[in-house]
C-alpha cells in the first residue's frame, strides 16, 4: 500500500500527503459523531476521547502483541465502541446539555487515567510506534465510513435514530427502545472514531494524552454542526473547510487562528443550521438533472 | 432575500478561494529554487501554550542567521529561516515539519518540547534532513536515529556536578530527598540523585514523597524534622516546592532547598516568598551581564540591544543550534544533511553562547557549564557556574 503512497509523493508533496491524511482522519472521527449528534441528537463533548480509547488500543496492540496493522486497527475501534456503550448508558437518564457534561467529563477522565497509566507511557506519551497509515489506507477506509453510514442512516435502524433526535417520547410510543438505540449510536459513533484514533497513532507514531484534551472534541464538534447536522455530505464539507482552513491561513502567520473563528462566525451568522443543514444533496442532485433535462426537452417541443 | 443570500454566499466563497489561492502560493513553492541560499527550518510554537519557548527560540535563531549572513554567509550563500507556527498541537507539529522539508529546508531547529521532537524527529529521519532541538530534554530524542540532535543540558549529566558541588564547595554530607510520585520527571531526577548521591559517598537520611497537587506537607515534613541534614534535594516543580519550604519554615527548619529546572520559574517565590530565599536551582544557560565572558557576554548584549530583554535559555540555544549546524556545514563543505549530520556528529569542544558542547558517542551532548541560580530578594541570582569535566 505504501507504494502508492511513494508513487504519488512523484507528483502531490509530502506536506499536502500529510494534511490530506490528517483530513481523512479526521473526516472519519467526525463520520462517527455526525452519528451521535447529527443523526441521534445526542450531544457528545467526549469525542475525542474515544479517539484516543482507538489510538492507545491499537498503538498497544500493535506494540506489544505485534498483529497485524488492520487487525490492531479494528480492535482499537472495537475498544472504542466498548467505551462508547460505557458512555451510551448515562445516556438513558441525561439528555441535552446534561449529557455533553458527562461526556466532557468522561473525556477529562480518560485524558488523566492515559495521563498516569505506566503502559501508556503517562505524561511523557507513548513513542516508537510504527508507522503503518498510509494516503490509501485512511481514503479506502473514509470512503466505506461514508458508505457504512449512509446505508446505516437510511435502514429502519437508522430511521429510528432520526425519530429519536425528533421526539423521543413519540418514538418510544411507536415502540422504539430508545436506550438500545442511543447506546447502539454512542457504540458505532465511537467505533469509527477509535478507527480514526488508531490510523492517527499510526501516523504521528507518537501520542500523548494532550492531544485528546476537551479542544480537539469540541473541534470535532465544530466539524459536525458547522458542516450541518444530520448530514453526511455536510458533516465531509464541515470537516474539510474546518481541517484546511487553519493550512490555507498561514499567509496570515499570527492572526490566523484569529481569521478561523472568523470564518466559523461569518458561516455561522449565514448559515445557522450549517453548511448543508436541511439541504437533502440526493434531491437537489435529482432536482438539478431533472430541470437540466427538462430545459434541453423544451427547445425541442 | 434569496438574491441577497446568493450574495452573502458568493462573498465568503470568494473569500475562501482568495485564501486558497494565496495559501497554496506559499506552500507551491518547492526545492527548485533552493541553490542560492541555505534554508534552515523553525520548528516550535508562536501561539498556543508553548509560545513561551518557542518564541524566544526563533529570536536568537534570527540572530545567528544575521551573524552568519554579515560575514559572507555559508558556502557563498545566504541563510535564511523558514518558519512556521503549530499551535504547540502535536499533529500541526507534524503538518508544519513536513511542510519546512517540502520547502527545501537542510536542517531543522526544533521543537523545544520533547514530544512534538519526537513526532519531528521521526519524520526528518526518514526525509533525511537534519534536525536539532534547542529544548528537549525528556528521553527518547536522539535515539530516533542518526540525523536527530540536542543541544541542551541533560539531568543525567548535571545531577552528578551539582551534588559534587553541594558536597564540596558546600559541605553538605546529608540530605533530605523529596520527590513527587505522580511525576515522571520527578521520579527519573530523583533516580538519578540518589546514584550520583552514593557516588560521591553522601547520605540520603530522609526520603519523602509528595504528589503534584498537594497543599499540605506537614506530614512529610514532621517526618525530616528529627533528622539531622544538611538540605533538602527537591525532585518536582515549583508549585509545591514553594509550598514544601513554607512548611520547612513553618515547622522551624531553616534548611535550604535544591532542584532541578522543574523548578525554574518566578512562580517559586511568588509563592514561596522568604521560605524559598537561598533556596537553588540548576539550569543550561542564565544570561549574566556581569560575570559572562567573551562570546556570551557579546551575544547577552547584543540580544538586549536588539530586542529590549535578557536572552533566556531558549534564545542562547537557539542561536547556538543554527551556528552548530552552520560550521558542521562549514566543515563538511556540503549543505547535503546526508554529508554535514556526519560532521555534526564530531563536533567537540565546540565554544557556543550558552556554553561547550560536545556529542557524546550516543550523539547525547555533553554540556559545560551547569548554571546554578539562588533566589535572592525575590529573584535569580548566579550562585556558581559550574563545568563539566568527563
Amino acid at each position: 500500500m505504501s507504494m502508492l503512497d511513494d508513487f504519488l509523493r512523484q507528483f502531490i508533496n509530502p506536506y499536502y500527503i500529510q494534511v490530506l491524511m490528517l483530513l481523512g482522519i479526521y473526516l472519519i472521527a467526525a463520520l462517527g459523531l455526525h452519528l451521535i449528534t447529527g443523526v441521534t441528537g445526542q450531544l457528545s463533548f467526549g469525542h475525542a476521547a474515544f479517539m484516543s480509547v482507538g489510538a492507545y488500543g491499537a498503538a498497544l496492540i500493535n506494540l506489544h502483541l505485534d498483529l497485524p496493522f488492520l487487525i490492531c486497527l479494528l480492535a482499537g475501534g472495537l475498544l472504542a465502541a466498548l467505551a462508547g456503550v460505557f458512555v451510551g448508558f448515562p445516556s438513558m437518564r441525561l439528555a441535552g446539555d446534561y449529557l455533553g457534561i458527562a461526556t466532557l467529563g468522561f473525556g477529562e477522565i480518560l485524558r488523566v487515567v492515559f495521563m498516569n497509566l505506566e503502559i501508556t507511557g503517562g505524561a511523557r506519551g507513548l513513542a516508537g510506534i510504527p508507522r503503518e497509515t498510509s494516503l490509501l489506507t485512511i481514503y479506502v477506509l473514509v470512503i466505506l465510513t461514508i458508505f457504512a453510514l449512509h446505508r446505516l442512516q437510511n435502514s429502519r435502524f437508522g430511521r429510528a435514530l432520526v425519530a429519536i433526535r425528533e421526539d423521543e417520547i413519540a418514538a418510544e410510543c411507536m415502540g422504539i427502545k430508545s436506550l438500545w438505540y442511543k447506546v447502539g449510536a454512542f457504540a458505532i459513533g465511537s467505533f469509527f472514531a477509535g478507527i480514526a484514533g488508531g490510523l492517527y497513532a499510526h501516523l504521528l507514531q507518537y501520542l500523548n494524552p494532550g492531544d485528546f484534551g476537551f479542544a480537539r472534541s469540541f473541534e470535532l464538534l465544530c466539524f459536525v454542526v458547522l458542516g450541518g447536522l444530520g448530514s453526511i455530505p455536510g458533516t465531509v464539507l464541515g470537516t474539510t473547510i474546518l481541517t484546511l482552513a487553519p493550512e490555507v491561513l498561514r499567509f496570515s502567520s499570527e492572526y490566523r487562528m484569529m481569521m478561523y473563528g472568523l470564518l466559523m462566525v461569518i458561516m455561522m451568522i449565514f448559515r445557522p443550521r450549517g453548511l448543508l443543514g436541511g439541504v437533502d444533496l440526493m434531491r437537489l442532485v435529482k432536482r438539478v438533472l431533472g430541470s437540466r433535462r427538462r430545459g434541453t426537452a423544451t427547445p425541442a417541443g | 432575500m434569496y438574491r441577497k443570500k446568493k450574495l452573502t454566499a458568493l462573498v465568503v466563497g470568494l473569500l475562501f478561494v482568495f485564501a486558497v489561492i494565496t495559501g497554496c502560493g506559499g506552500g507551491g513553492q518547492d526545492t527548485a529554487g533552493g541553490d542560492e541560499v541555505i534554508k534552515i527550518g523553525f520548528l516550535g510554537a508562536k501561539t498556543g501554550t508553548h509560545a513561551a519557548y518557542g518564541v524566544p527560540t526563533l529570536k536568537g535563531m534570527q540572530m545567528a542567521v544575521e551573524d552568519i549572513n554579515a560575514a559572507g554567509g555559508l558556502l557563498g550563500k545566504q541563510v535564511v529561516i523558514i518558519e512556521d507556527d503549530h499551535r504547540s498541537q502535536s499533529s500541526e507539529g507534524a503538518t508544519v515539519t513536513q511542510k519546512l522539508i517540502t520547502k527545501g529546508v537542510v536542517a531543522i531547529v526544533g521543537d523545544p518540547t520533547t514530544g512534538i521532537t519526537k513526532i519531528a524527529g521521526e519524520i526528518a529521519q526518514s526525509a533525511g534532513v537534519v534536525l536539532l532541538s534547542a529544548g528537549a530534554v525528556g528521553e527518547g530524542v536522539v535515539e530516533i536515529g542518526d540525523y536527530i540532535y540536542r543541544n541542551t543540558l541533560l539531568d543525567k549529566l548535571a545531577a552528578p556536578v551539582v551534588t559534587k558541588y553541594l558536597k564540596e564547595e558546600l559541605g553538605w554530607e546529608k540530605v533530605a530527598l523529596v520527590t513527587s510520585t505522580n511525576n515522571d520527571y520527578s521520579v527519573g531526577l530523583s533516580k538519578l540523585f540518589r546514584n550520583s548521591l552514593a557516588e560521591h559517598g553522601m547520605e540520603i537520611v530522609t526520603e519523602q514523597s509528595i504528589q503534584d497537587g498537594d497543599q499540605s506537607f506537614s506530614a512529610q515534613v514532621t517526618a525530616m524534622s528529627g533528622k539531622q541534614f544538611d538540605g533538602i534535594i527537591f525532585t518536582g516543580y515549583y508549585t509545591e516546592g514553594a509550598l514544601f519550604m513554607k512548611e520547612v519554615r513553618a515547622q522551624g527548619l531553616d534548611h535550604v532547598m535544591v532542584g532541578g529546572d522543574g523548578l525554574l520559574a518566578p512562580a517559586l517565590w511568588e509563592l514561596g516568598g522568604d521560605a524559598v530565599e537561598g533556596s537553588m536551582v540548576y539550569t543550561g544557560f542564565e544570561a549574566d551581564p556581569e560575570g559572562a565572558t567573551g562570546k556570551t557576554l557579546d551575544f547577552i548584549k547584543r540580544y538586549q540591544e536588539k530586542y529590549g530583554e535578557l536572552p533566556d535559555m531558549f534564545a542562547a540555544q537557539g542561536y547556538d543550534a543554527v551556528m552548530l549546524i552552520a560550521d558542521a556545514i562549514a566543515a563538511a563543505g556540503s549543505d547535503d544533511p546526508a554529508e554535514f549530520k556526519e560532521t555534526l556528529k564530531q563536533t567537540a569542544d565546540w565554544q557556543g553562547v550558552s556554553g561547550t558542547i560536545t556529542f557524546g558517542p550516543d550523539r547525547e551532548p555533553i554540556k559545560s557549564p551547569v548554571y546554578l541560580l539562588e533566589v535572592k530578594d525575590g529573584g535569580w541570582t548566579i550562585k556558581a557556574v559550574i563545568p563539566v569535566d568527563l
